[in-house]
């Protein structure tokens, strides 16, 4: 057993695992970073663990064991779902219908109680109108 | 947030792709005060130009493995971009924000200001 690989093996885990953690928990609060460097740096010093993990149990002469493989392969898989995640990051923005200045389009939607809403009932009332991804 | 907006007079109204199932199980789930509309054709969303086809959307519960739903499954689906439309009582837009980056929402504090200037 190589306990310098195990070892850099599960720390490479833990180290995208707290990556991850922290951005998730960033999330609620609205306090999610524009350029998540903290997360981007402490994944790659995780994957960068878990390759040298592998590395260097092949270098012992033996194939490294699961508790190498395991803790190194779902640090890989985790930091790379983030990255492709990262890199979806951008909207389609200029399609936009309404402007400032402008008044507010007609429509009609049902409420969450499954009432009929009609963007009338609005008149003589401020509103802050919000277009959002759903819950999820 | 909604105290603020109580002062000015301002109410909230969020709309989705949501069904009226969905957002109902959400409203009660996140025990959210504010409206919820369901625009599950995206007929509103299309209406005002903010739709975003193949965005990668998590839903919970719609894949299990051994009896036990999976928490989050991607699939691209079309939603809304992010977009927050303050409106004066006359029906005029007084403050448009959208993000091109889905991620980054409009912050408490520039809604907070964007309300302030418009209606102070």
């Amino acid at each position: 057993m190589n306990m310098m690989a195990i070892g850099m093996a599960v720390t490479g885990f833990a180290a995208v695992m707290v990556a991850w953690g922290t951005y998730l928990g960033a999330i609620p609060s609205g306090r999610v970073p524009v350029r998540p460097v903290g997360a981007i740096g402490l994944q790659l010093v995780g994957v960068g663990l878990a390759i040298a993990a592998i590395v260097s149990s092949f270098r012992d002469g033996r194939s490294p064991g699961v508790a190498v493989i395991l803790p190194a392969a779902f640090a890989v898989m985790m930091a790379s779902f983030f990255f492709y995640l990262f890199s979806l990051r951008k909207t389609p923005v200029g399609d936009l219908k309404v402007h400032v200045g402008d008044t507010l389009l007609a429509f009609e939607a049902m409420t969450a109680d499954g009432a009929q809403f009609r963007s009338d009932s609005l008149a003589g009332k401020r509103t802050l109108l919000k277009f959002f991804r759903g819950g999820w | 947030m909604q105290a603020d907006l109580d002062e000015y007079g301002v109410s909230l109204l969020a709309l989705s792709k949501d069904t009226v199932e969905e957002a109902s199980i959400h409203r009660t789930r996140d025990k959210l005060s504010v409206t919820l509309l369901a625009d599950p054709k995206l007929e509103v969303i299309r209406q005002y130009g903010v739709e975003h086809q193949k965005a990668l959307g998590f839903t919970t519960g719609s894949f299990q493995l051994f009896g036990i739903p999976f928490a989050f499954v991607p699939s691209y689906k079309s939603m809304a971009i992010p977009t927050s439309l303050l409106v004066d009582e006359n029906g005029v837009i007084r403050w448009l924000d959208q993000t091109d980056d889905y991620r980054l929402r409009s912050s408490e504090a520039r809604v907070l200001q964007a309300v302030k200037s418009a209606f102070t």
